[in-house]
């Protein structure tokens, strides 16, 4: 099993409240690996500094053996590490295919002269492919039959479904996922749960953070938690029930078989 | 009638040319750029300065060449996104909305006030003159033919211009571009270089104003502080806003509109009221009011930009993407 | 020395003047988190309003209050019929900057079909100049920083240890949730207009005042180094907006003497973009971040 993404004592404060703490922890290629943590633990700063968009005070981050800390978003994203956010962003003035198609980076045909002077023919061709992979993908996640429709006017619910779809068209090697049950109809938990796993199967390793444990249970297969700014337990889920530390951080709150069966 | 026709066509012309260009930084790219007269007028100084030859006393400015009209024109262009490239490069790297709108307004300040004190540059206040009919003498054109020759000149450019904003509009780059525009976190989650895409589209759309300066400069014959301020900015705004932002077509017809059409409508103003300053006050007093209520209350503009429409493939007879979908892996909700 | 001094003395006076315009800008982005691009034309009207009892006849006294009065509506109709709208209709920051400049541009007009372009002198017996400590001010200047103080006192008095005053911090500081706390946070916001509308109508005449002669186009280019003043104290921030005010007038009252008078708005702004570029959010806050942050 290969460590895809390396956190090593990684350091952020904001004014007097230091945010992450000494952050460390792995992730493995081919696996999802939950991030958890009471509110206010640092995770989602922890994101923001591994993804670039926060620029942490110290330590390191490695993707697939490099450093990347300090690195702007889209050169890590560029590397094959993408993220997504604790809202959803998608592109609301374009429409839903737009959305997917630019989901897929191309740094040749993105640039002016390029497109001034128009797509080759193999260009063409690769669009072509493109524009029906992403109407697979769109059938996949049931949005086929919105796929003209301008993103903004989709409900909270399928702007995720959006996001994942997105996610896997653009096929990164690690994405992260911030909350991504936030906001979305329990009742769409189980084609949640399948999309997530669904990304291991397109080859696409995942990090993810959530507060809905039994989701977490369900769909990981290794364990961080993480509390006031540091790492205090990094284990697959069913052993962190008898973890002191982490009973602690949570109050009490993890849930016991019968509430993950519900 | 045929001359004043001629002349608002022309006028037209130039202002859809510098709208487009507009519609390129703020419609597309998505930054309220409030320098960008600033470089319309470069772009009209030097073509003055590259074309008129040596200034004589009183009047001093730079360069005083006796460049030929096409020539200096791209030069000007040049010179435009020179400037539009170190504006940019400051303002872009780290501001957005308003603190991106507040430089940008201190920037053209800046160059605007310096061309009015510093005579030497482009003979202050009194700004460069003597333009006359470019390229008329070389073409063996009379004073008569002369402005159909350079109605037919610009309405030709504006083609060009029109040509090569479609063809943006509908690439990678275009799409790319509206993606900033639309939201930059996520544009830059999915790796776009949002410094170097908006500064690109930045240049370009400076390069556009100074392209349209170029043209104004030869349409008016002479260039001074008094024919730009940032209000002419706020014109292109108006016109960009009305017809519709970030669409091609839409910035032609808010120029039509808002330039050409109040133009005409409010042309017999000044004998009713009796006040020079009457028919202008009114005109500013009307783009203002229009871009509050289209903000308000339609702020994709009359002809909305387009966006990519996929047919149904079935419908189409494309077979391979049919059977995609019908092959496609189905998300099987149970089994997972 | 002597003669920094006496630059120094002038400094103040435009620094009076700043700070006051540059509060009343503050104000009015603290309870909406709009820069009111027009906030240039309340002054200007204040001016005019200054103007138009003076010509009738009125002294000093009734045409600072009729400016303040003027300026106060003006702020309240520009709230009330604009911004306020495009604020409960969700319409974000830069759309809504955008229309107060067409609001400028309205105002401006309106005022030129009125009373012309050109430039109207506003004649006040100055006095003769006195000598206070080491400055030397006339009988107006003294007049301008005085009732500059006294207002900033006031207004400080109104913020700090009034009801409304802790309503106004309390949707500045977060609307919806004053709202949810029973705050008519409406009300709050036009009141604070309101409010900043009289002292920024009052700098519209104590800058009349001050520099002799005014036209339409005069509030918005002070309106420019308001800008500069405002964003240097940190937008939103009272406190930092003074001392904003005070530094910018006094630096450009020196670089005016010693330097160039015709290059001061572009000095403003050469200090703003500096400002923005190094520290966005004014210039005492700091520390180091990406450019999402």
């Amino acid at each position: 099993m290969t460590t895809l993404l390396e956190v090593q004592g990684l350091h952020k404060h904001f004014g007097g409240v230091q945010a992450v703490n000494s952050c460390s922890f792995t992730a493995a290629e081919g696996q999802i690996t939950g991030l958890i943590g009471p509110n206010g633990a640092g995770k989602s700063t922890a994101i923001d500094l591994i993804s670039g968009f926060k620029i942490p005070d110290s330590g390191k981050v490695r993707f697939e053996g490099r450093e990347v800390q300090g690195k702007t978003p889209h050169v890590i994203s560029r590397m094959g590490l993408i993220r997504t956010f604790q809202s959803p962003r998608e592109w609301p003035g374009l429409s839903v295919l737009e959305n997917l198609i630019l989901a897929c980076f191309e740094p040749r045909r993105e640039r002016f002269w390029r497109s001034l002077r128009g797509p080759s023919r193999a260009e063409k061709e690769k669009a072509n492919e493109q524009l029906v992979e992403a109407r697979a993908i769109l059938d996949e996640f049931g949005l086929f039959h919105l796929r003209n429709e301008r993103a903004g006017n989709l409900s909270g619910g399928q702007k995720r479904l959006l996001e994942f779809a997105r996610m896997r068209m653009a096929k990164p090697r690690l994405v992260i996922l911030d909350e991504p049950m936030g906001g979305v109809n329990p009742v769409l938990g189980e084609r949640m749960a399948a999309a997530v796993l669904g990304f291991v199967t397109a080859g696409t390793s995942v990090v993810i953070v959530e507060h809905n444990l039994p989701f977490i249970e369900r769909v990981t297969d290794q364990v961080v938690v993480m509390a006031e700014g540091r790492v205090i337990a990094e284990a697959p889920f069913d052993q962190l029930r008898g973890n002191p530390a982490v009973v602690d951080a949570y109050l009490g709150e993890l849930p016991t078989y019968d509430d993950a069966e519900s | 009638m045929i001359d004043y026709l001629v002349t608002v066509l022309t006028e037209g012309s130039i202002f859809a040319i510098m709208a487009l260009g507009l519609n390129i930084v703020w419609g597309w790219s998505g930054d309220f750029d409030l320098a960008f007269y600033g470089y319309v007028a470069l772009g009209a100084y030097m073509t003055l300065v590259l074309t008129v030859g040596p200034a004589t006393n009183p009047t001093t400015y730079i360069l005083g060449l006796t460049l030929p009209f096409p020539l200096a024109v791209a030069l000007a262009v040049v010179s435009a996104m020179v400037l539009a490239l170190i504006v940019g490069a400051i303002a872009l790297r780290h501001l957005r909305g308003i603190y991106f709108s507040i430089v940008t307004l201190g920037a053209v300040y800046v160059l605007y006030v310096v061309t009015g004190q510093y005579v030497p540059l482009f003979n202050g206040y009194n700004g460069v003159s003597g333009l006359f009919d470019p390229m008329g003498d070389v073409l063996g054109l009379d004073y008569s033919s002369y402005s159909f020759f350079y109605l037919g000149l610009c309405i030709a450019v504006l083609i060009i211009v029109l040509l090569l904003t479609t063809r943006l509009n509908g690439s990678r780059f275009g799409l790319a571009l509206r993606s900033l525009r639309e939201d930059e976190r996520a544009a830059a989650a999915f790796g776009r270089d949002i410094y170097v895409t908006k500064l690109k589209a930045y240049v370009l759309g400076a390069g556009l104003g100074g392209l349209g300066g170029a043209l104004y400069a030869g349409y008016l014959t002479a260039f001074n502080p008094s024919a730009w301020s940032p209000v002419e900015t706020i014109i292109l705004y108006a016109a960009i806003l009305v017809g519709g932002r970030g669409s091609t077509r839409g910035v032609v017809l808010g120029v039509a509109v808002m330039v050409m059409g109040l133009q005409e409508a409010t042309r017999y103003l000044p004998e009713i009221a009796n006040q020079p300053s009457f028919a202008p006050a009114l005109r500013l007093i009307i783009t203002g009011v229009v871009l509050v209520l289209f903000i308000r209350f339609r702020p994709q503009g009359i002809l909305p930009e387009r966006r990519f429409r996929d047919k149904d493939p079935a419908g189409k007879g494309d077979a391979a993407a049919v059977e995609a979908m019908v092959a496609g892996p189905k998300l099987d909700t149970g089994a997972a | 020395m002597h003669e920094a001094l006496l630059t120094l003395g002038f400094g103040l006076v435009a620094a009076a003047i700043l700070s006051l315009s540059a509060l009343a800008f503050t104000l009015e982005y603290s309870v909406t988190n709009v820069a009111n691009l027009s906030h240039g034309e309340i002054l200007t009207v204040g001016a005019y309003c200054a103007y138009l009892v003076q010509q009738h006849g009125g002294g000093v006294i009734l045409s600072g209050l009729a400016a303040a009065a003027g300026g106060g509506l003006l702020a309240l109709a520009v709230h009330n019929g604009v911004v306020d709208r495009f604020v409960r209709r969700g319409i974000g920051g830069l759309p809504t900057f955008i229309a107060t400049l067409g609001v400028s541009l309205v105002i401006q007009n309106v005022l030129v079909i009125i009373f012309g372009a050109s430039n109207l002198g506003y004649a006040v017996p100055q006095g003769a100049p006195r000598t206070v400590g080491p400055f030397l001010w006339t009988d107006t200047e003294i007049q301008i920083m005085v009732s500059t103080v006294v207002i900033t006192v006031l207004l400080y008095v109104i913020i700090v240890h009034t009801r409304f005053g802790k309503s106004l911090r309390a949707v500045s500081q977060n609307r919806s949730l004053a709202r949810v706390s029973g705050i008519n946070a409406n009300r709050v916001a036009a009141l604070t207009w309101l409010l900043a509308g009289l002292i920024g109508g009052y700098a519209g005449f104590i800058l009349a005042e001050s520099v002799g002669t005014f036209s339409p186009y005069s509030g918005f280019s002070f309106f420019l180094i308001t800008l500069t003043a405002a964003v240097a104290g940190g937008l939103g921030r009272a406190v930092g907006t003074l001392a904003g005010g005070i530094i910018v007038g006094i630096a450009l009252e020196f670089f005016g003497g010693y330097v160039s008078a015709s290059y001061n708005l572009a000095f403003a702004f050469a200090i703003l973009s500096l400002v923005i570029l190094v520290r966005p959010r004014g210039l005492f806050v700091g520390g180091r971040r990406s450019v999402f942050e």
